[in-house]
């Protein structure tokens, strides 16, 4: 159940982490948009509107951390592909440490509640 | 045109809408983009378009993530004194020389209401508002007769026809203001609805 007011609570916590879980997925292997979106959006909770990531995809290319490239594809026109650059890895390194440390201190205070 | 190509149409028509103040290399990447996102789910019959559509959300909620990713301004959602500000001095306003036209131009360009071509159309339709239609109308356009002889005979003036063309163009140049305010009204309209 979602109490009053966890409503804006959840997507403000999708917005502020959404951008770290794409830079994670390119972390292993570049991948085409409508790939990553999917990949996103099928894990339930994180997109509820898969058409919102391409907004922010445009941000982390502009923010240098991402980069995009032009292939062909043989099912039809050619595809922009994402890659992360060494601004993304580093900047996703980061977010991995402060999110351990920050889901570490969250689970503390909620041991017992659940 | 099938129900399935009308549908994604409609789709991208009401999200290039939404965009409008975004800037347009933008809204023009992030159609194209939405477009081949479209394009690349395979969606054959109306059901599967209209899921695929379904997932990808409304157009309003990608342009509200759109305005807040690159920083553009949320929409004004009431209030709108400074277009009805705007509309009023560029037609009756501009009545005033100069001034009044010109304080109304500032205003329409200072509002993320109207969209870029909205503003361009204001601006040039007309420079200066009624100020330079009356201007034109008591300077230019002599309405002409023709050549008279001294024993009362008129003969036609070989330049008539430039006059009924330089008529026509006052006209158009008369209604011109009416028009474009009307437009930017109308549009106004469309933005709050």
């Amino acid at each position: 159940m979602v109490a009053p007011g966890q409503d804006g609570l959840l997507s403000q916590m999708r917005r502020g982490t959404l951008q770290y879980c794409v830079l994670a997925l390119l972390a292993g292997e570049e991948r085409y948009a409508f790939d990553l979106v999917r990949s996103l959006s099928d894990v339930d909770g994180m997109v509820t509107s898969e058409g919102t990531i391409y907004p922010l995809l445009s941000r982390l290319r502009r923010d240098g951390l991402v980069e995009s490239f032009w292939r062909e594809s043989a099912e039809g026109p050619p595809r922009r592909y994402y890659h992360l650059t060494d601004r993304g890895r580093a900047a996703l390194t980061g977010f991995v440490h402060e999110w351990g440390r920050f889901r570490d201190a969250v689970d503390h205070f909620m041991e017992g509640e659940a | 045109m099938t129900t399935v190509d009308q549908l994604v149409e409609d789709y991208l028509d009401q999200l290039e809408q939404e965009l409008r103040d975004v800037p347009r290399a933008r809204r023009r990447e992030l159609v194209g983009e939405i477009a081949q996102h479209i394009a690349e789910g395979n969606a054959e019959s109306e059901a599967e378009v209209r899921t695929l559509l379904d997932r990808l959300g409304e157009p309003a909620e990608i342009a509200d993530e759109a305005r807040e990713r690159f920083a553009v301004p949320q929409r004004p959602r009431a209030g709108g004194w400074l277009e009805i500000a705007a509309l009023i001095l560029l037609l009756p306003g501009s009545l005033i020389p100069i001034v009044g036209w010109l304080t109304g131009a500032v205003l329409l360009w200072m509002s993320n209401v109207w969209s870029w071509r909205d503003k361009l159309i204001g601006t040039l339709i007309v420079p200066g508002g009624l100020s330079t239609v009356l201007f034109l109308g008591l300077t230019g356009t002599e309405v002409g007769g023709g050549i008279c002889t001294g024993d009362g005979a008129c003969a036609p003036d070989p330049a008539t026809s430039g006059h009924v063309l330089r008529t026509v163009a006052f006209i158009l140049v008369l209604i011109g203001p009416f028009v474009s305010t009307a437009y930017l009204a109308w549009r106004l309209k469309q933005a709050r609805a």
